[in-house]
């Protein structure tokens, strides 16, 4: 297996850069994918393309933290899983859609409406 | 003063994670093959499904119709594993894995009130991980791991058990079975309870003498502990291995040699990655396939063979050793259901040793490259040919779930609301 170049070993001239090499960028790293509280979660569907969400893109859901008004969570309501904003209204939490399609849903744990995460970061592979 | 959090229906829990409409149905995952029922969520248990149930022979029960049943999924549970592991580390100064989904915890020096800090790792576990735990804790681990088994036990505890109090541990020391101690199972009951040993109080004030002629040191020390004293600390590493298996039952009886000599290629070549990833070498080889057990009607034959070697992790040496040990003891006719390879005599790799070795620096060379390989891309995608492409006897996993969090094509969907 060819020994991998980093810019360091030259054979003729020594290399300059040699003392200085710090890899590629590890986005796994940037995105903090080894903490236990971050998950990926992929999106289906065009309601929040307002917030610069599309279809097909990876969100980095962080399960730990507390709920944020205005910020975007993934949701499970009535056995599904949703991406929604979240909004504090009056001390109470609601679900609310993306394009106002959908009536703001409470977020209520005993009728089975719970924020499971909150969205940190967005990946797009091909765009 | 030592902890333990377990997690309940650990399997069921990580399926639960990712699937919220499992929520509030029963839910079982099955053993490798899809043979027995190995966790149940409180829900599964309530329809009187039993550990170890043969999933085939009872999923058709009409009261079962509305189980969601899962193949187990390891790297799933692996990497939830981890998350509980690390999540514990951000509360705890230590922690000890004692098992995939029991983890002891060193609670010395936290400050407060130990029944609301054992209580928020609990809800700070939940809220990450998605995973319902129970903890217990005492001075010893022994106490803890008790003090657990009563926190899942009894639901009014709501998954606390304090038994740091010497007074109230008497008290279910002396209404407790000897057998819920750690440590004490199945076979040393009858022979406790023939010597008079049927509580733990029982076995508390027991003669030392009687206890060390029942159990050895480890009755002692367990002894020991059960008072307050404590004599196992947490230990943060694992101990060096001494063997190393990768054994399957097939999901369908092998009976052509061509077919065994793949499945033997591949425990093989999986049993050497796992030697190089841990710095591994065996200088010991077991190669052992089996039919039927329960149909020894169809012919017994459960052979094992083996061999020394020159101490080695390479895929391609081990490979031909396996093989060679495969062709001593195979026989047509039989319908074989089982088959593996164990390493034993393992000690960390040596240099030296290389210099009397076979392959040498080009197959080693060969092996790292299909080590990152696999690494990358998953684990299997590139092997040996003889290991077959396409292999009859693959495990039956039907209901294998998604990899979640270790696939990037499996992960979690939502829908924009």
């Amino acid at each position: 297996m060819a020994r991998q170049y980093a810019g360091d070993r030259t054979t003729g001239f020594a290399s300059p850069a040699a003392d200085s090499i710090e890899g590629s960028i590890d986005l796994s790293e940037i995105l903090s994918l080894r903490k236990p509280s971050r998950y990926p979660v992929r999106v289906q569907g065009l309601s929040f393309v307002s917030r610069g969400v599309l279809s097909g893109d990876i969100l980095i859901a962080d399960t730990a933290g507390n709920p944020v008004s205005g910020s975007l969570v993934i949701a499970c309501a009535g056995g599904q899983i949703i991406l929604a904003e979240l909004q504090n209204r009056n001390g109470k939490w609601f679900l609310v859609s993306g394009d106002d399609a959908t009536q703001p849903l409470r977020v209520d744990p005993m009728r089975d409406v719970e924020i499971w995460g909150n969205i940190t970061g967005l990946v797009r592979t091909e765009v | 003063m030592y902890g333990l959090i377990d997690c309940n229906a650990f399997y069921c829990s990580c399926q639960r994670a990712f699937e919220p409409s499992l929520k509030h149905k029963p839910v079982v995952v099955l053993s490798n093959n899809d043979g027995c029922a190995i966790a149940r969520t409180r829900e599964a248990k309530d329809l009187g499904i039993k550990m170890g149930d043969a999933w085939h022979l009872v999923k058709n029960t009409p009261k079962l119709v509305d189980v969601a049943w899962y193949s187990s999924n390891y790297a799933l549970y692996a990497d939830m594993s981890r998350r509980v592991y690390e999540v514990l580390l951000d509360h705890v100064p230590r922690v000890e894995a004692y098992s995939i989904d029991e983890m002891f915890l060193d609670l010395g020096g936290l400050h407060g009130n130990m029944e609301h800090r054992c209580e928020q790792i609990r809800a700070s576990v939940e809220q990450i991980t998605k995973i319902p735990t129970c903890v217990g804790w005492g001075p010893t681990k022994a106490i803890a791991k008790l003090a657990n088994y009563i926190a899942k036990d009894r639901p009014e505890l709501e998954g606390l058990c304090d038994l740091s109090d010497q007074a109230l541990r008497h008290r279910y020391y002396r209404n407790l079975p000897v057998g819920e101690v750690w440590g004490i199972g199945r076979r040393l009951v009858p022979r406790l309870e023939a010597a008079g040993i049927r509580t733990i109080q029982q076995f508390v004030d027991a003669d030392e003498a009687l206890v060390r002629k029942l159990m050895m040191i480890t009755g002692v020390r367990l002894q020991a502990e059960l008072r307050g004293e404590s004599c196992m600390a947490l230990s943060e590493i694992v101990e060096q291995r001494k063997g190393m298996t990768c054994s399957r039952s097939f999901g369908q009886p092998v009976t052509d040699y061509d077919d065994m000599r793949t499945a033997i290629t591949t425990f093989t070549s999986r049993a050497a990655e796992k030697l190089r990833a841990e710095e591994l070498d065996t200088a010991h080889i077991v190669v052992f396939i089996q039919t039927n057990p329960h149909k020894r009607q169809d012919g017994w034959y459960a052979p094992q063979v083996s061999i020394t070697c020159e101490p080695t992790n390479d895929t391609f040496a081990l490979v031909a050793h396996a093989i060679r040990l495969l062709k001593v003891m195979w026989k047509d006719g039989y319908r074989y259901a089982k088959a593996g390879v164990s390493f034993n005599d393992l000690a960390p790799t040596n240099r030296q040793n290389t210099l009397f070795a076979t392959g040498g620096e080009r197959t080693r060379q060969a092996t790292k490259a299909m080590d990152a390989v696999n690494q990358r891309f998953g684990k299997g995608t590139m092997s040996l040919l003889s290991a077959g492409l396409q292999n009859k006897w693959k495990p039956r996993q039907s209901m294998l779930s998604q990899r979640y969090t270790t696939n990037i094509n499996e992960i979690m969907e939502a829908r924009t609301f």
